[in-house]
């Protein structure tokens, strides 16, 4: 949800909450206030009738239809101001109202009259609909101005952060720049894009670090390993005894494997901090073909059967180097460790990519040959990084990669989307 | 054939002069980049092999010099930097190959002559030993003229066989010879072996010599003078 969504909603419930809450005091204080200036009026007309009487005007010379003077026994006390509600005659409207009834007695020369004074409240009703609409007004005015002004504003107040939220979603290690931003004078987002610089630049120089330093090991250690097989090399040339052949034969064969592991963990580490661009597509179906077409010779050596279902136009985003390593990993160790006579399936579409192959069935379940140096196959040569590699592919690309045994084949699958 | 390898670490430098000058080819060293900026100057090389990472500077910057200067020359490349960006930029400027460190001494022959015959002797590079003569623009070899049939992995061994003759080819590096850098979990040997028995099969059914010899659990040798040592 987005935030100005969120900020709307609550605004309106807020202004809403405060409407009601607000309408109840407008309706009782408006309520109470008309009460009280009726009365008062009501009041000033007893007073000014009983001053006409006082000046002599006889009781039933005043009579009109909100006015009742009853003359009541002298020696009952004086009767305070009383206001009350009842229901009289209105004669405009021909029936029974409410009515405000004011009604207070006067000893005058000698008599005692009680003056009541009529008028019509204002009902419940109509200070409620007043209440209401006025309310609903001001409630559709707020609405119209959220509407429009609210979010040209957010707009305006909001943009250094979703210029900060663009520039975070690009930020990228491969362009290798730290985020920076333009004064925007807001506090809070001058201290969030201020945070940003400081953490880009300090992941900029973790990532160069840890490049550095496995370009640096690869560099390092190939050196020496490279020194050391060369010196072999010349030593296998020398006169030498066939236990002479087989030590160096054993130390040649390790240096080997040393050189094995640093390039696997240097291509591991490499796909893990994102190394390869892919520019463009590439045609993934001749990819395979070729990686195929290189192997050939080994797939007739072992008189392995190859089905091929490979669809021609099947196009990918990927590094080209990365899906050359993809293939002949996984194409390789369908030959490596299939059995003589054995088959290989491959099944490539614009979904999938599906390599089975016949061979010795796993001793525990195969998706741990996944990870880093966990491997199935006593093979001296085979390091167990092939399939950590595909696996480190898979995930910068966002294939799903399944590993399973069944029907007595090895099948691996790899879901593009 | 004259070379010059520039590279910074002295034990590497020696067991490269130690192979190439016993193939004939003078070899010079330098171990910096400013000793081999003076070197391509003031001396023609044939080729130069060049380390990219070294003391004074990266080696891609001689890459410069020699297209600013005009310098015919090779260049082969060779580093353990073997970063892909490093390979595509020499390879765009200007360089020939690119070999990643480690690499077996055998290999970096079999490039550098690859090299050469391919800037020295245009199309028409023969390769020719005895009764074996290997067209290498045409992919065909003959023994005493008759043409072999051989698969494209058959044709790079022998070409391999021939251009280290008379040295030990260790099977790792007859594999990386034949399945390059990243196929290296194939090289199950048994596969070295087969292409090796295929190819003496071949040979031999041709009428021709068969020179290859095996060195123990090593590797094989390419021996010009094992019908000699039969004849005995």
């Amino acid at each position: 949800m987005k935030l100005i969504n969120i900020i709307t909603g609550w605004y309106l419930g807020i202004t809403l909450a405060a409407l009601l809450v607000g309408g109840f005091f407008i309706y009782d204080k408006l309520a109470s206030e008309i009460d009280f200036e009726l009365g008062m009026e009501l009041t000033r007309q007893i007073d000014a009738y009983a001053a006409r009487l006082e000046n002599g005007v006889p009781a039933e010379g005043l009579q009109y239809d909100k006015l009742e003077i009853k003359e009541i026994p002298y020696h009952l006390p004086i009767e305070e101001l009383d206001l009350r509600d009842t229901l009289a005659y209105h004669d405009p409207m021909n029936q029974n109202e409410v009515q405000l009834k004011a009604s207070k007695s006067y000893k005058i020369d000698g008599k005692h009259y009680r003056i009541s004074y009529f008028n019509l409240v204002v009902e419940a009703d109509d200070i409620t609909e007043t209440v209401v609409v006025t309310m609903v007004a001001v409630f559709a005015i707020q609405l119209v101005f959220i509407g429009f002004f609210f979010r040209i504003i957010s707009k305006k107040i909001f943009r250094p952060f979703h210029e900060s939220l663009d520039a975070v979603q690009d930020f990228s290690f491969r362009k290798n720049e730290p985020l920076e931003f333009s004064k925007n004078g807001i506090t809070e987002f001058e201290k969030l894009n201020e945070f940003l610089e400081r953490m880009t630049k300090k992941l900029l120089k973790d990532y160069r670090q840890i490049k550095e330093f496995s370009e640096n090991l690869s560099h390092e250690i190939q050196t020496p390993s490279a020194v050391i097989r060369g010196k072999l090399e010349h030593l296998m040339n020398e006169k030498i005894t066939e236990d002479q052949a087989n030590l160096i034969s054993s130390a040649y064969q390790n240096n080997e494997r040393i050189n094995r592991i640093v390039r696997s963990l240097g291509m591991l580490a490499k796909l893990e901090n994102e190394e390869f661009e892919s520019p463009e597509p590439i045609n993934l179906s001749s990819f395979t073909d070729k990686t195929l077409t290189d192997l050939e010779e080994l797939i007739e050596i072992r008189s392995i059967k190859i089905i091929r279902e490979i669809d021609p136009m099947v196009w990918l985003e990927i590094h080209p180097f990365v899906a050359e390593v993809l293939l002949s990993n996984l194409i390789g160790n369908a030959i490596r460790h299939n059995n003589e006579d054995g088959i290989i399936t491959i099944e490539l579409n614009s979904e999938f990519l599906k390599i089975e192959n016949t061979g010795i069935p796993p001793q525990t379940n195969p998706e741990e040959y996944l990870e880093r140096f966990k491997k199935g196959s006593t093979h001296q040569e085979s390091v167990g990084l092939g399939l950590a590699i595909v696996n480190q592919i898979c995930k910068n690309y966002g294939f799903r990669l399944y590993y399973l045994f069944e029907n007595n084949m090895h099948v691996i699958r790899i879901l593009f989307r | 054939m004259k070379i010059l390898h520039v590279e910074d670490n002295p034990e590497l430098t020696q067991n490269v002069m130690n192979y190439l000058s016993a193939e004939g080819i003078i070899c010079e060293s330098v171990s910096t980049l400013f000793a081999a900026q003076d070197k391509i100057l003031s001396f023609q090389y044939d080729c130069i092999l060049l380390d990219l990472m070294l003391p004074d500077g990266n080696g891609l910057d001689l890459l410069d010099i020699i297209k600013d200067q005009k310098i015919t020359t090779n260049v082969l490349i060779i580093s353990a930097k073997d970063a892909l960006d490093d390979r595509l930029k020499g390879l765009d400027q200007g360089a020939d190959d690119y070999l990643p460190k480690p690499f077996h001494l055998s290999e970096l022959l079999a490039r550098l002559k690859a090299i050469f015959r391919r800037s020295k002797l245009g199309g028409f590079d023969e390769v020719i030993f005895n009764e074996i003569r290997i067209e290498i623009h045409q992919l065909l070899a003959k023994v005493n003229e008759q043409i072999l049939d051989l698969t494209k992995k058959e044709f790079d061994l022998l070409l391999f066989f021939i251009t280290n003759k008379n040295r030990v080819l260790g099977k790792q590096a007859i594999a990386q010879h034949l399945w390059g850098d990243y196929t290296d979990n194939l090289a199950n040997f048994d596969f070295v072996y087969q292409h090796v028995k295929n190819l003496r099969k071949k040979i031999t059914a041709a009428g021709g010599t068969d020179y290859i010899s095996t060195v123990y659990g090593i590797g094989y040798k390419f021996d010009p003078l094992v019908p000699q040592n039969r004849e005995d």
